[in-house]
């Protein structure tokens, strides 16, 4: 048997649960949400990531879908109800296949089924526009991780992407951590500055995840989580979830990258500009300085040194697809996953940890945040703290 | 109808010739009315069309519905005292939040939503949050005053057709279209009507109080249940933007949509008997089956003389009874009519849900 087979096999058994899918954000992009343009029960290969053959090619038991709306426009609230809209149209559309999940019982019942357990994610704190009533509104709507920043940050958080500003959580941002607490709703790590990440782990008394983050060890990019965090892990029993964006895991991607977008800005373009004379500009870049291409070793290697500091129990996988261009070779999209478990195979991760990796940590960290919030409920009411009282 | 068959007596017929011209209320008969009002009521709750209860706590520190609440006109003794079994919960925008692009119509709505909850969940014994018509019943049958939310601000929706299923599945029974851009003078736009179906598909009935003539004319036509207006009194009676003319009332009553006279002096006059005209008027001219009672308790507005919280339900059951309702028109008035829209709203949503899909959630790129 090849690893490759043992890796299905593998992955029959523990499905991966990913911690982060842009879909929902694909489609309201590429198609304004109309389903029938993009039918995910049939191959979408020419427009996504992301459909049903391929999440079944890529043995995925549980997907958190990212309700990501943009934090530099206005409206996020509604626009955040638009991506969960979606994505419980999703689950209605295709149900011999997804299976709406809210709990950790849910996801087990999911792959009893053989159906993939559809649970949804916020993408920033931008989402509950500084109301802990909104917080509770997403809650109640199935939303259960919210990631504190995205790129920019918010008025309580600080974002790795973005210039210091609260020096991690202010008080109204620990607030919001508690309350995460209180509810059940894990706090995702991924995205926010190192400060961020430490604070958050001081407060917070329930499991925390990083959807979507790799190791600032092996790759030094800002969206990488330190050895010092990764470190805390196993005290606070949460999990970091390994992405696959090449330009935050393999270090010549980031220099290109760098390079790349200083290379737009001296032609007087924004890095993210994609208007046709801005994508010129890319593409002649792109033409004398080849892009560099990750593999799923170099995934590989980030979970070998996070299990290193972070130990077994506390790793998971957070693809991205959807939300990146570009992807490492073979594991271009969500039918990828089987090559990656078949390379630690081949470095000599055994069943039970791959197990782990795949199914088990998930599981065991979104029940350890319910077992938490039965315990807060017993003593605390819902907060009504605002931003105004707490930050002044 | 069993409960309604009891005997009615007659003696209150017989003091009418002894009255005083300055007394409305001689006390043998005026006594026996209110008796007779708390019978009927008795059976035939009254379901509450608006009330403002929620705004009203929001800036409380404190407060203990069950043991009676006197910062607020509404409290579990004073609505058992005013028999009223089901209330209307609104759940308006802030002015200033209307219109806003940055989606804090839809916040204040979540916020809304999430007070709501946790109001009825910190009073278990007196008030029920329901959703369907069905639960209303088992509330009652269970002793609690049923919770049904809305209506909404047509603000909270954003534009948004997946914004509507996202209220309606955390329990929005209610919109109202005043107010919004897509139910103005020229009628409902595309979109407006667009709304409207996807409202009858999800079982959410609209409230065209307030709204332009010309939206209300085309929701009942396009409506496959009956409409609501959940503050209009009659506009014959007594001219107020909000009240309805003749003409409007009698189309109301020809789609058996169910105009819910306010207890608001503004729009019905200063007396409890004002109030009584209105009803008498609504009812002839659109119907008995098509008039209902709306508090609108906690909601900002000055009531009429001796209606002035929850609990005064009887004393205007018994000027009807006095104006020589029947039982039956009674029982429709206070629940029967409610419960009928409700249901209706029940049925055509769970026979459409096969026929049609959901939208997407927009018409148009907002961001284009």
């Amino acid at each position: 048997m090849t690893s490759l087979d043992e890796a299905r096999s593998l992955l029959r058994e523990f499905p991966v649960v990913d911690g982060h899918n842009d879909l929902p954000y694909a489609l309201r992009e590429q198609v304004r949400y109309d389903l029938d343009a993009r039918d995910i029960a049939t191959h979408q290969n020419a427009h996504l990531h992301t459909d049903i053959p391929r999440l079944r090619e890529g043995g995925v038991g549980a997907q958190y879908w990212s309700v990501y709306v943009r934090s530099d426009l206005p409206g996020a609230v509604p626009a955040t109800l638009e991506q969960i809209d979606c994505v419980r149209q999703l689950i209605a559309r295709y149900p011999a296949d997804l299976r709406a999940a809210l709990t950790a019982a849910d996801m087990e019942a999911a792959r009893a089924e053989g159906r993939i357990a559809s649970l949804m994610g916020a993408e920033g704190g931008h989402s509950i526009d500084n109301s802990l009533g909104t917080l509770r509104g997403l809650y109640e709507l199935g939303v259960r991780y919210m990631t504190l920043t995205h790129n920019d940050n918010n008025d309580w958080a600080d974002s790795a992407t973005d210039e210091p500003n609260v020096g991690g959580l202010s008080a109204f941002g620990r607030e919001v951590v508690r309350e995460m607490n209180r509810l059940g709703m894990l706090v995702d790590l991924s995205h926010v500055a190192a400060t961020t990440m430490r604070a958050a782990l001081d407060t917070s008394t329930a499991p925390v995840i990083f959807s979507h983050s790799s190791s600032r060890a092996v790759c030094d990019h800002p969206r990488n989580i330190p050895d010092d965090v990764l470190e805390r892990l196993p005290g606070n029993g949460g999990m970091a979830m390994v992405t696959f964006v090449p330009k935050f895991v393999l270090q010549a991607a980031v220099d290109w990258t760098a390079a790349a977008d200083e290379n737009m800005r001296d032609h007087g373009f924004h890095h993210l500009d994609t208007t046709e004379a801005a994508m010129k500009v890319h593409r002649a870049f792109e033409e004398t300085n080849p892009r560099p291409v990750a593999t799923v070793a170099t995934v590989a290697d980030h979970l070998d040194h996070m299990r290193e500091v972070a130990g077994i129990d506390h790793l998971g996988i957070g693809g991205d697809y959807d939300g990146t261009a570009f992807t490492p070779d073979g594991l271009n999209d969500v039918s990828g996953y089987p090559n990656l478990v078949a390379e630690l195979l081949d470095r000599g991760w055994s069943r039970s940890d791959l197990a782990k990796l795949t199914w088990q940590n998930a599981v065991r960290v979104l029940g350890a945040a319910e077992d938490v919030a039965r315990g807060l409920q017993e003593t605390r009411g819902p907060s009504h703290a605002t931003i105004a009282e707490l930050d002044g | 109808m069993a409960d309604l068959q009891h005997d009615i007596p007659t003696t209150t017929e017989v003091g009418r010739e002894d009255r005083l011209p300055d007394d409305p209320f001689p006390v043998e008969s005026g006594a026996a009315f209110l008796e007779r009002a708390h019978a009927l009521l008795e059976a035939y709750p009254v379901a509450d069309g608006y009330s403002g209860l929620p705004r009203a706590l929001g800036p409380l520190p404190w407060y203990d519905l069950e043991l009676g609440e006197t910062a607020v006109d509404t409290d579990v003794p004073r609505l058992r005292e005013g028999h009223v079994g089901a209330l209307f919960w609104s759940l308006p925008v802030p002015e200033g939040d209307r219109g806003d692009r940055g989606g804090r119509a839809v916040r204040a709505t979540l916020e809304q939503l999430d007070l709501v909850r946790r109001v009825v969940e910190t009073h278990p014994e007196g008030l029920r949050l329901v959703r369907t018509a069905g639960q209303v019943i088992d509330a009652r049958n269970c002793g609690r005053v049923a919770v049904v939310l809305g209506p909404a601000s047509a603000a909270a929706l954003d534009d948004s057709l997946g914004i509507l299923r996202v209220l309606q599945s955390l329990g929005l029974r209610v919109l109202s279209l005043a107010g919004a851009a897509w139910a103005g003078a020229q009628g409902l736009t595309r979109f407006g009507e667009e709304v409207v179906r996807e409202m009858n598909r999800l079982g959410v009935l609209a409230d065209l109080s307030g709204a332009p003539e010309a939206a209300l004319v085309r929701t009942l036509a396009l409506s496959k249940t009956p409409v609501l207006c959940t503050r209009s009194a009659a506009a014959a009676v007594r001219p107020h933007p909000a009240n309805l003319s003749d003409g409007l009332l009698a189309r109301l009553g020809e789609q058996k949509g169910v105009c819910m006279v306010p207890l608001a002096a503004e729009q019905t006059g200063p007396s409890l008997a004002d109030v009584a005209g209105h009803l008498d008027h609504v009812r002839a001219v659109a119907g008995p089956e098509c008039v209902a009672l709306s508090g609108t308790y906690d909601s900002g507005v000055a009531h009429p003389r001796d209606l002035d919280d929850a609990s005064r339900y009887p004393h205007l059951i018994a000027e009807l009874l006095r104006r020589g309702w029947s039982d039956t028109e009674l029982s429709l008035l206070t629940w029967g009519n409610v419960q009928r829209a409700l249901r209706s709203a029940d049925f055509t949503a769970r026979a459409a849900q096969y026929r049609r899909d959901p939208n997407p959630p927009r018409p148009a790129d907002p961001e284009a």
